[in-house]
This record gives C-alpha cells, structure tokens and sequence, in this order.
C-alpha cells in the first residue's frame, strides 16, 4: 500500500465542494446581471417596433407600411446582429416586412403589451418581441427580431468576468493548501527529525512544551510507548543479572569444589574424571557469561552509552589478562594510545575480552599476542593480534556468526566470541576486520581483528 | 589470621571455608548480611569476604556498615553480577577488591594473601616478599636475612611494585612515584633499575615481569 499523503488527501477533500461552490458562485452571479441586460436589449427591439407601428398608413385598399429607406437602413444597421421586423394587420394578416417572422407563441403572456420570445428564424435563433400598433382604429401589432450574436457574447462576458475571481479564488486556495499542510506539519517534521537524531538506547520522554496542541496526543503516545520500551527494557536488565546471579554462584560452588577435590590424592582415573569436570565447569561458565553478554548486546538493551577510552579500557583489564597469558606461556604486550569513543563500557570489555581471550587460546606457547589502541585519522580503533595459525580468508564471514567454528580447530570453544564481539561492534556502530598478522610469516599467517568506532 | 565469609549459597561457602582453611587461617561463615555486621562489631577479623547478592540486608549496606565501623577491615566482595556499576558502587563504598563469580581458587586465595599482606603492611614498618624484607623506617632491605644493597631509585620502584603483587603496574606509574625526586625520568631509565632489581632478585626466586608495552608486575613468590 502506497504511503497515503495527507496533502493529496486534503486536496481531494477539498475539490468537490471547492468545484460547486466555483459553479454555484457563478450562477449566482450570472443570472442577476444576465437579467437586466437581457431587458435592455429588449427594450431596443420595442423601441424600434414602437416608431415602426408609427409608419402604418391605412387607405381604401388596406394598411401597408410606408417606411423611408433611410429610416429602413437605420433600423437594420446593427454590427453584429441582423434585424427582422414584419407588420401584421388586426386579422394577423401580413402587411409588410420578412415574410416567415414567427410571431409570439399564443401561451405567452403580455408584459405592458409587450411580449418577448425566443424564437427561430432563416435558421438561427432569434430574439423576437411583439408591439402592438395601430391599423387606423383597428389594433394590429410589429413584431421585430435580432439574431443573438450580441447577446451571446455578453452572456459570455458576464460569465467570464464573474468566474475569473472565482476560479483565482479557488487555485489560491488550492496553493495555500499545498504549501499551508508543509507548513502546518512543520512541528512534526521536527519531532521526527528530533527522535531520528536520538541514540537507540535514548528512552527519555520527549518534551511536550515546545510542541503544539495539535501533536501532544502523538508526542504522549510515544512517551508512553518509550516509558514502556524503558521499562521492558529495564525488566531485561534485571532478569540477566538475577540470571548471572543464579548461574554464577553454583558454578562458583562447583568449581570451588572440583578444585579443592583435585588438591587431594587421587586414584588416577577418579583425577582424570574430576578433570574433565573442572574443565567443563569453567567451560559453562565461560558459556553462561557470553550468553550473557550476547543477550546485553542486543539492540534495545544498551543505554549506558558513556564518553570512553580504549586505552583506559585496556589498561583496566589488562591484570587478567596477563595472568591467562603467563599460565599458557605467551608474551602479551600492549600498545595503547589515546582512543575516545562513546560506548558501553561493560559490552566494550566483554569484546575486547573475548577477542583477547580467543588470541590466547590459539597461540601457541612462546608465541606473541599484541593488544592496540589507538586512532586512524579521526577515528579510534582496538584492535588484537596474534601470531598463532590464523583465519583463512574464506572462513572470515562464517566465524562471526554464532556457534560456529573452524573445522578442525582444537579446543573447546563455543563458538560465539567473535559473534559477540560482531553484536557489540554493530550497537557501536563500528566495524570489524580479520586480516593477517602484520609481518606473518607464511608458516604462521596469524590473526589480527580490529574494531573501527565511527567517527567521532 | 582471621577471616570471615558471608555468603548465602552453602556450597560455595564451605567449599570458600575449606579452601582458606587449607591456607591455615581461621575462618567464620555466615549466610545474613546482619550477623555480619554483628560478628564485625563484636570481634575482629583480618579480612571479611562479602557476597553481594545477600537475602534481606544486601552485600552494599553490609559492606556500607562495615565501612562506618571505627577500624574498618579490608573487604573482598564477591559478585556474581556484572553490571558495571556494581563494580563501581563497590569500590566506591570502600571494598578493597573485588572478583566476579565464579573464580579460579588459585585466583581468589592469591587476592586474599595480597589483601593481608597489604594491611599487614599498612602502617607497619615492614614490607615481606618471600625471602626478601623492606624495614621502611630504617630503610634497609634484607634477601635471606642478608643486607641487600639497593639505590634510593631502586629501592622507590621496588616499593611500588611490592605494593600491588600480582597486578602489573605501568611505567607511567612508577615513573610518578619515582620522579617525586626531581628531575625527569624516562621510560629506559625506568628499564635499567628494573634490570638491576631483577639481578639482584632472582637468584632468590623473586620475579618481575616484564608487560610488554605497559609496565612490570611482581610475581607471587612461589620459592626459590
């Protein structure tokens, strides 16, 4: 379904009625100018029928019109129409004129004597009106018509000059339309542009002041919404820290206990099960913390977006790191430089963990892994390196996706590392790269992932 | 030395208790963050090992009351949430570490002789790593009870990492501790005490590691 515009929408609304009230207007104005101007040319035709009933002569052998040519000629000349006249005596025979002259119909009422029709004549129409005269005692009557040419055209004039207003009327009002709905939507145009420019974790309520009457019904129901979204959104929260509160102390447990069985003399066999206990134990935790976090990162659950460092980040977490790195004999080293950007600080160590974690794991002993901070024009980066076996080209998608791992890798990972470290990278809008080691050798390509913060 | 735990979960407590009493101290449990506060009114204890997520009385205002007693101790807090202003409402309250749950042993009993052995030192005049002794007030050190000779810059960068065992301490840092002294130290400088330090140490088994790109760290002394 097309995107419905209102204006469109108004616009059809308002045609219709703005078409009658042009067409109503119109009649209006026409027929009480048509009127007079109608009787005025009327008046014409009876003026002249009256001084033609005064060139009726009668003698022993009838009436008959004795009418000079000059006077003739004066009553035919009109510009633009042709004038008929006929005479007819008191028995409504022919005494002079154009012969065929259609008299009045016989329904029509005289007006002062006088009755004016419309009528045809030699095939156009005409306008006719019946005077009546004298035969010597004996009441006859001239009938005098013109074609309408001129009153055509001022029907015409009449109409034109009382529509024009009318139709500039109705386009202005079109055109304040168009542009008055741009206008008038101004205040939504705003508040869009406001929520656009909010950050995803911003849920606070949009101020209602500075809108008009008209748009706090909609700004109250996205407050709403936000306040619900916030809630919901806080309820998430909340559910995974009492969930990372349940999980983590039984595992703590567990593992307290594992341990502190492995510290005894043991069967050899019984060692070796308790191992694998200990071993998956620290594995599960690993797991509920990364599921943890996966669920954290998810779009809608991060609003703790502060002015970080990298570096500072880094530095934090570097104690642990270090500890991992000595007990599987890898030289870490950092180099850290001044790297700002606006981020969560939680998901932010949790990638940088994992990305950390994922170098130690597959680097052999002796082997270097470098942490890096720092900015690449105005952007800041971290990035890890190591110089273990790397990531072929082909499989540098597929291993930001969830649960998957390199066929053959070894170790017991699970697979979602780096597609945490992809979800925290995308709330951040940042990137994330997987090249080669600088310098790698081709025995040992290595693995550097980076992540790149936008700008800023 | 005398520790007690508060921790509600009972697995995890006795496993804590067996751990630590393994390491020769003298351990209290306790499930309710008001005993707690009662046990620490009533008697003292060496370190307390606070658990956060507490039924009732939570780890904070436990951690809040213990911080208002006249002689505070030092407080570990266990935690099992990861919200970042857990970390730092922790700290701020005045708990001297913290770990988030769940821990390697080996970890947590390391943290517990690093807390002792800094409040032990603190205020006392005595600073022991192994086999090496500082007598701050006298200024002189002793490896196997034998005199050892050390620089007064030595002797300032030994004493910084003396104080944070374990946790790598950058150069920056100790170029700030060091150069109180006057004129401007750099980072090279800081490597030639550090490589002197190391000659005149590890013969005696003590380890300073060098964080390639950051700083150093004074391994625990796990014997010569």
């Amino acid at each position: 379904m097309p995107a419905r515009s209102l204006r469109a929408h108004l616009l059809r609304m308002l045609l219709p009625p703005i078409a009658a009230l042009l067409v109503l207007g119109a009649l209006v104005a026409y027929y009480p100018s048509i009127e007079p101007a109608t009787t005025a040319y009327d008046q014409g035709l009876i003026d002249a029928g009256i001084s033609l009933g005064t060139y009726i002569r009668t003698s022993e052998r009838g009436y008959r019109l004795e009418l000079p040519t000059a006077v003739d000629q004066v009553l035919r000349r009109d510009s633009y129409d042709s004038v008929y006249y006929r005479v007819l005596g008191p028995d409504g025979e022919p005494i002079a004129g154009d012969d065929g002259l259609p008299g009045p119909p016989p329904d029509r009422d005289a007006r002062d004597g006088f009755v004016s029709y419309d009528t045809a004549y030699k095939g156009q129409k005409v306008r006719a009106v019946a005077v009546p005269a004298k035969c010597g005692t004996a009441p006859c009557s001239v009938v005098v018509a013109e074609t309408t040419v001129k009153r055509r055209r001022m029907a015409r004039d009449i109409l034109f000059s009382s529509l024009l207003p009318e139709i500039l009327i109705a386009f202005a009002t079109l055109v304040i339309v168009w542009f008055g709905v741009k206008r008038g939507l101004g205040p939504l145009a705003r508040l869009s542009d406001e929520i656009k420019a909010r950050s995803p974790g911003d849920l606070r309520p949009i101020a209602a002041a500075d809108t008009p009457e008209e748009t706090r019904p909609l700004v109250s129901a996205l407050n709403g919404l936000l306040e619900e979204v916030a809630q919901a959104s806080h309820n998430q929260q909340r559910f995974l820290a009492n969930a990372a509160h349940q999980l983590r102390t039984p595992l703590a447990g567990l593992q307290a206990h594992t341990e502190l069985a492995l510290a005894k003399s043991l069967p050899r066999e019984v060692r070796s099960e308790l191992e694998q206990v200990h071993e998956a134990t620290i594995r599960t935790a690993r797991l509920a913390n990364q599921l943890l976090a996966l669920a954290r990162a998810e779009p809608g659950a991060r609003a703790n977006a502060t002015e970080l460092n990298l570096k500072t980040l880094a530095e934090s977490e570097a104690d642990a790191w270090v500890h991992q790195a000595l007990a599987r004999d890898v030289d870490l080293g950092f180099e850290l430089e001044w790297a700002p950007v606006q981020g969560d600080a939680f998901l932010l160590r949790e990638a940088l963990a994992n990305l950390v974690h994922n170098a130690l794991e597959y680097s052999q002993a002796g082997g270097r892994v470098t942490v890096r901070t720092g900015r690449k024009g105005t952007q800041s980066f971290l990035e890890v390196e190591d110089d273990g076996p790397g990531i072929p080209p082909a499989e540098r998608e597929r291993v930001l996706e969830r649960f998957y791992r390199v066929p053959g890798t070894p170790g017991t990972g699970s697979g979602l590392g780096l597609a945490i470290v992809r979800e925290i990278a995308a709330g951040h809008g940042a990137s994330i790269s997987i090249t080669d080691a600088m310098g790698g050798s081709s025995a040992t390509r290595g693995c550097r992932v980076a992540i790149t913060f936008p700008h800023g | 030395m005398r520790l007690l735990i508060v921790e509600d979960d009972a697995p995890l407590a006795s496993g804590l208790r067996r751990i630590l009493e393994a390491e020769g101290h003298a351990v209290d449990v306790t499930s309710r963050g008001e005993q707690a506060v009662l046990a620490a009114a009533q008697e003292r204890f060496d370190l307390v090992i606070l658990d956060i997520g507490l039924p009732q009385m939570d780890g904070f205002e436990v951690l809040r009351r213990l911080r208002a007693a006249e002689r505070p101790m030092p407080v570990l807090v266990l935690t099992a949430r990861d919200a970042v202003d857990d970390r730092v409402r922790g700290l701020d309250l005045g708990a001297d570490d913290y770990m988030v749950k769940p821990f390697a042993m080996p970890e947590l009993t390391a943290r517990v002789r690093a807390l002792l052995r800094r409040s032990q030192a603190h205020g006392g005049p005595r600073i022991v790593h192994g086999p090496l002794a500082l007598d701050t007030v006298a200024r002189r050190a002793f490896l196997k009870n034998e005199p050892l000779e050390l620089a007064a810059r030595e002797w300032a960068v030994l004493e910084v990492l003396l104080g944070k065992v374990e946790k790598i301490v950058s150069k920056e840092a100790i170029i700030q501790a060091v150069a109180g002294w006057g004129d401007d130290l750099s980072p090279n400088a800081i490597e030639v005490y550090v490589s002197r330090l190391r000659s005149k140490l590890e013969p005696a088994g003590i380890k300073i590691r060098t964080v390639r790109g950051f700083g150093y760290m004074l391994e625990e002394y796990k014997g010569p």
